[in-house]
């Protein structure tokens, strides 16, 4: 064993942090350390001043807000269990359906299937309002050739719909994302293994879901979180398709939409910073409470395999 | 009976064909190793035998029965990957039980099998590890476990030395052989050593460009080669090639005589320099150029004092000495 030189002050290291610890600061650390000292602060007789947590008992517990906030809530709520329930198997399947050996026009179904992604909110938003719109769009006679026109309903204009179709809409734009991710973890399990499991008589679905699943697990549980971040800062195609008031009766109005009324109003709403302040807060606080949910506890579960 | 039997077995990929009609029968409890230059098509042979590949023609019987329609995995083989190929996700006695459960072997019988495994391979401390936690050996061992309890009538190894180590491959290599021995099972084994080949095989099949060159007992494949792509291959270091006047005095195109059938000898016939020597401890080799220009390594089974620039004389041993034709192949009759 040799001594090893005395260790002398490493100033490189900070020299090579210092432009990307600079830039992060500047766009994310100070707006929202902003935000978060907004959300404690009010106008009283027209003077801003420090209110402590009153913004937040508003938000919960005061009617004009709370009604709005806990809709916007429960909303988004059924919004992310949509897209867990439908996207991700959806996406999941499509990714072992494209990993088939030997399939042709592989290239063709991945990118068909992955456009819609990298279409414009606004561009997938007006598409399928023209095409569900009772009056214009393709849906109703589309379902009439078929001999199911009974089936049809303005489901953009129904209470009772409107988040559902929504919903499947944003699923329809993003399944391409859980499928890729999917997609190319799947082919990183060797081809040896899998020609293994075929020698051992394991084939066909109950190799996927014996061998593959869970060699892929850790990569489900990132589409997991990233579809939770996702969906709780959503507010685009909400916007695009239902406009801000999130119609009918805000029955499609999420945190980002709601957000959006309560900070810069709306028609006769008048926007308040302050409390939009806290809305932001709020959902800065139920994503971080997910992230670290996945990070402390799934993740910590789950394990990774060496392959 | 025949454990395996492969009549005219061709496979193209594309327009490449890679292997042009390969025939050969493997009796049962034989242990038959392929041999041959890195891409001849050892591992396409074996995938075919698997049913991991389709052959483009020819037909491959397993234990009397014809399986070209077949599946893997009722085949009755088992394979051992060179990557070893375990299942990362499952401890060690769950990639050795996977394939059992699926045939739906009883539990009690199961245990008994991993148990007998485990027990040969000593793999008994480890059953609850995952592939993770092994070392390159150990996996190995747990691949060739993974194989033994389906008890197969066909055992496939597919260079599965060839992640280890030289000390660690020379073990293995002894376990393989010492597990042949007790199992009385039936393998075949795919290397491009060809020290693995000999010291391994009861038969060797020896491959080159999709074709085969040779099939014998490893002994018969050193003293009686086919061809000169066979006694280039088997044997180390490898076998002389002369040509020109030395040749032509045996009546061959080619003069063949291996390193160690070389003699230093004061009333040799052959004369040349050293122009090189190497000295193991148990040989010296020596790389000799004759008065032609061509060169020749002798193989001395001991020290010698012999240097570089020396002026030495051979002799070959005599019957030791191997005749090709123009064509390359052996010429037997004189
Ligand atoms: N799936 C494939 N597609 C095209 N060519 C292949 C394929 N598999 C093997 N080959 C070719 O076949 C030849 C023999 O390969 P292989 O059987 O793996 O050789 P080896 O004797 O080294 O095991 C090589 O030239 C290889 O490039
Ligand atoms: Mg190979």
């Amino acid at each position: 064993m040799t001594d090893r030189p005395k260790a002398r002050p490493r100033w490189h290291i900070a020299v090579f942090l210092a432009p990307a610890l600079l830039v992060y600061t500047v766009i994310m650390l100070v707006p929202l350390m902003q935000t978060l000292l907004l959300a404690l602060e009010n106008v009283r007789d027209g003077e801003r001043v420090f209110v402590g947590l009153d913004n937040f008992r508003m938000l919960f517990g005061d009617p004009r807000f709370s009604e709005g906030f806990w809709n916007a809530l429960r909303n988004n709520v059924y919004f992310f269990v949509l897209h867990m329930l439908i996207q991700n198997p959806i996406g999941i399947a499509l990714a072992a359906l494209l990993s088939v050996p030997r399939l042709r026009g592989v290239a063709i179904y991945r990118t068909a299937l992955f456009l819609p992604t990298i279409l414009s909110f606004v561009i997938v938003g007006f598409l399928w309002k023209l095409l569900l719109s009772p009056l214009w769009g393709v849906a109703p006679n589309l379902l009439g050739a078929v001999g199911l026109k009974s089936l049809f309903a303005p489901w953009l204009g129904q209470e009772a719909y409107a988040l559902t179709t929504v919903s499947l809409v944003s699923i329809w734009q993003f399944v391409g994302i859980p499928m890729m991710l999917i997609y190319a973890a799947l082919i990183t399990i060797p081809n040896e293994v899998i020609e293994a499991a075929e020698c051992d008589g394991i084939t066909g679905f109950k190799q996927f879901f014996k061998i593959k699943l869970p060699l892929i697990l850790p990569t489900i549980g990132l589409v997991g979180v990233l579809t939770f971040v996702g969906n709780f800062n959503a507010f685009d195609l909400i916007y695009a398709m239902q406009g801000a008031l999130a119609g009918p009766n805000f029955s499609t109005d999420i945190l980002g939409t709601y957000l959006y009324r309560i900070f810069f109003g709306f028609q006769l709403q008048a926007g308040d910073r302050y409390m939009g302040a806290a809305v932001a807060t709020a959902m800065f606080v139920i994503i971080l409470l997910g992230v670290c949910f996945y990070l402390f506890v799934i993740q910590r579960r789950m394990r990774r395999y060496q392959m | 009976m025949h454990s395996l039997k492969l009549t005219r077995i061709v496979k193209t990929f594309g327009q490449v064909e890679v292997l042009k009609g390969v025939d050969l029968e493997v009796e049962t409890g034989e242990f038959v190793v392929f041999v041959g230059p890195s891409g001849c098509g050892k591992s396409t042979l074996m995938r075919i035998i698997a049913g991991l590949e389709t052959q483009t023609s020819g037909t491959v019987e397993i234990g009397g029965r014809n399986v070209d329609a077949t599946v893997p995995a009722r085949r009755g083989i088992a394979m051992v990957f060179q990557s070893y190929a375990l299942y990362p996700h499952l401890t060690v006695a769950g990639n050795m039980t996977l394939a059992l459960k699926e045939d739906g072997v009883p539990k009690a019988e199961r245990e008994a099998r991993v148990e007998k495994a485990a027990g040969l391979l000593q793999l008994s401390p480890l059953l609850k590890r995952r592939p993770a936690e092994l070392s390159g050996g150990q996996r190995q061992r747990v691949a060739i476990g993974r194989a033994i309890v389906r008890e197969p009538t066909l055992f496939l190894f597919d260079e599965p030395l060839s992640n280890l180590d030289a000390a660690l491959r020379v073990a293995t290599r002894l376990e393989i052989a010492k597990l042949h021995r007790t199992l009385g099972a039936t393998m075949i084994y795919v290397t491009h050593d060809q020290i693995e080949a000999m010291t391994l095989a009861d038969r060797i099949v020896v491959l080159n460009g999709g074709t085969v060159q040779q099939v014998g007992r490893p002994i018969d494949l050193y003293n009686r080669p086919d061809n000169l792509f066979v006694a280039g291959f088997i044997g180390s270091p490898k076998m002389n090639f002369l040509t020109k006047r030395f040749a032509e005095e045996a009546g061959a195109a080619t003069l063949g005589v291996r390193p160690e059938h070389l003699k230093v000898d004061p009333a040799g016939a052959w004369a040349g320099t050293v122009r090189h020597a190497e000295h193991l401890g148990s040989d010296t080799y020596l790389y000799v150029v004759l008065e032609d220009g061509q060169e020749v390594t002798v193989r001395i089974p001991e020290e010698t004092p012999i240097a570089v620039d020396d002026a030495v004389r051979l002799s070959p041993l005599p019957g030791r000495l191997h005749r090709f034709g123009a064509d390359g192949l052996a010429l037997r009759a004189a």
